[in-house]
């Protein structure tokens, strides 16, 4: 296990340090001059020079990636065209919002997803298995932004349930505050017992989080259900039913034990996915998190923060497999002997 | 074309030689429209495809359709006023811009994914067949290029290259190619020691022959199955890249772009983005539901129902 962890670890930073190149390379074969976006187009020739030496844009290209990647070792990820601040403390300060939705539509995606796939596997070829299939289908074809606005218009526009847009209610930084401890506003306000903070923290995560998860649902139920109808034929679980084990034991013990592995595998890669489709989410509901500040910066070509969000989320999802990776090899001593 | 009919996959070898052999394209016309939820793909990509060629003349409001504003009757309700679905606030019919957009949606994603396709297969059968240094340079190339979460790569290239529907096919060909060149390269390393590879190398074939004649055929299904669901993935890319306007600029009729514009109105004129974006959905869900019988149909291992 230590070889195997080290070999894929070892790998991944060589595929990290291949994505810094090809973000660089990205940034530096566009057209436009950086310096014209920070100085605007009535920059003096003289200004222009002093920019470029500042960002040591008239160095040799190696010198320049090798500035670039020191930079991005010490923290020093450029400052945003957009909004003048450091890019780093932007998408670092901007990181527990995404994170908290993220993990809120995973949460609800594994929960569903796995039961729908069980219940499906059981009933194979009923009316409910033909329904949660269609579900599930549906699930991973749904734009993001779509169902977002869906359930703006119909559970807020005409239930009135929950909140339309954003992460707090404005007034609540007057009324209850949150103070931060972990980021996670559902957690903090847990942790300090501030009950109205909870409850309008979780009016307002519900819609995006059920958005986010709809894609992993389908995905986890579509591989829970093959996985199960695969271990339900199995020996063992023959030999369970011969024994008169109940069937609830049976299914939800023995068997969805055997048909997690797969499951689980398919789960850390829609985490993968759903990094970016947080994106669109964010956009909808108007949610203070990585994804809103990205869209804004690849529409205004703020260069330093497009870079900054495109390592960031290479990052994020060489992580994320790399993680898949060493869960599986858990599970399935074949893996990390291959 | 012996060596080659020799093995076009396995369900040819079980056929009896008394029975009549179906075609291969008959076979799986037959089975798709077996599966109803197969048939369901089949007839909404059909749609699509009508939508996409006639569009111009089947839209009640061609001009409109286009982006030319009706200002005399704007924001009117689905139904009211001979507008089937409704029209925005610059008075055009919500309707014909969306059978309008139908070509675009669609073409753009087909010809992306083609694009993906010629360069990612045969760069994976090159390096799969060849090995050593070739193989080992092109899939490290390509590594570097699936280690980005491929929206986001498509998302970055089209900022940086300046939004328009072009760039943003470019972009999407770009994030997508290395996944056919993993997918090719698997393929023909399992084919490179079969005896009729040997074969042909000893008959004096050209590498390029052998790879085109010999390998892609023996490739060809897998290849298929996942560029029929790279369709349907590729058109939501495209719809979120026009959402987030890194595509197609107004006036274009674009369903990403009309959702997006529909949006300040979700509230009270939710046709706007609620119609283009369910456009946006079936085209998707066609193109997802094909793809899963194609697979099922040409991949016997695979174990979805």
């Amino acid at each position: 296990m230590g070889r195997f962890l080290f070999r894929r670890a070892a790998a991944a930073a060589a595929v990290l340090l291949g994505t810094t190149v090809v973000t660089f390379v990205l940034a530096r074969v566009v057209p436009a001059d950086p310096a014209l976006a920070y100085l605007g187009p009535k920059a003096r020739p003289e200004q222009i020079a002093q920019i470029h030496h500042q960002l040591g844009l008239d160095r040799s290209l190696p010198v320049q990636y090798a500035h670039y990647l020191g930079g991005l070792v010490r923290g020093d990820w450029g400052i945003s065209i957009g909004t003048k601040q450091p890019v780093a403390s932007e998408l670092f300060g901007r990181l527990p919002a995404t994170l908290e939705l993220l993990a809120a539509a995973m949460t609800i995606a594994l929960v569903l997803g796995i039961a729908l796939g069980v219940i499906a596997a059981v009933r194979q070829q009923r009316l409910v298995d033909h329904v949660i299939r269609m579900l599930a289908i549906g699930g991973v074809s749904m734009p993001a932004f779509w169902l977002g606005l869906l359930l703006q218009v119909t559970v807020f526009g005409q239930l009135g349930l929950f909140a339309l847009t954003g992460r707090n209610d404005p007034d609540l930084e007057f009324t209850d505050p949150i103070r931060d401890i972990t980021g996670f506003h559902l957690l903090d306000a847990l942790l300090t017992g501030n009950a109205a903070g909870f409850t309008d923290t979780l009016t307002h995560l519900v819609l995006p989080a059920l958005t986010l998860a709809a894609y992993p649902i389908g995905v986890i139920a579509r591989m829970t259900r093959a996985s199960m109808i695969e271990v339900l034929a199995a020996d063992h679980i023959r030999a369970a039913r011969a024994y008169g084990l109940r069937e609830r034991m049976t299914v939800g013990r023995i068997a969805l034990r055997g048909a997690l592995p797969p499951v689980v595998t398919v789960a850390g890669l829609t985490l993968a996915y759903s990094l970016t489709g947080a994106f669109f989410v964010e956009v909808v509901f108007n949610w203070p998190g990585l994804g809103q500040f990205a869209s804004t910066a690849l529409l205004n070509a703020d260069y330093p923060a497009i870079m900054g969000v495109t390592v960031l989320g290479a990052a994020a999802y060489i992580l994320v497999n790399l993680a898949v990776d060493i869960v599986q090899a858990r599970l399935d001593p074949r893996v990390r002997l291959a | 074309m012996t060596l080659l009919a020799a093995t076009t996959g396995p369900a040819d070898a079980v056929r009896t030689a008394d029975t009549p052999a179906p075609t291969r394209l008959r076979r799986i016309v037959t089975a798709l429209l077996r599966d109803r939820l197969a048939l369901l793909g089949v007839v909404l990509v059909g749609a699509l495809l009508v939508l996409a060629v006639f569009g111009p003349w089947l839209a009640p409001f061609p001009d409109q359709g286009r982006g030319v504003a009706d200002v005399a009757h704007r924001n009117l309700a689905p139904g009211t006023g001979g507008h089937l679905l409704g029209t925005d606030p610059l008075g055009r019919d919500v309707l014909s811009r969306i059978i309008i957009g139908a070509r675009p949606a669609l073409l753009t994603p087909l010809l992306t994914v083609a694009l993906a396709v010629a360069v990612g297969v045969p760069l994976g059968l090159l390096a799969g067949y060849r090995g050593g240094r070739l193989d080992e340079v092109v899939m490290r190339i390509a590594d570097m290029f699936l280690a980005f979460p491929p929206l986001l790569l498509a998302m970055v290239i089209a900022a940086m290259l300046g939004p328009s529907l072009m760039h943003a096919g470019i972009a999407l060909a770009i994030a997508w190619w290395p996944w056919y060149t993993r997918l090719a390269r698997g393929l023909a390393a399992g084919l490179r020691d079969r005896p009729f590879v040997d074969g042909a190398r000893a008959l004096g074939l050209s590498d390029p022959v052998i790879l085109a004649r010999h390998l892609l055929p023996n490739a060809a299904a897998p290849i298929v199955v996942q560029a029929s669901i790279d369709i349907g993935t590729v058109i939501l890319a495209s719809g979120s890249l026009a959402f987030l306007g890194l595509a197609a600029q107004a006036p274009t009729p674009d369903w990403g772009l009309m959702v997006s514009d529909g949006r300040s109105y979700v509230l009270s004129q939710w046709w706007l983005s609620a119609l283009p974006g369910t456009a946006i959905f079936l085209a998707v869900l066609a193109f997802n539901v094909l793809g899963d019988a194609l697979r099922d149909i040409l991949d016997p291992r695979a174990v979805t129902r």
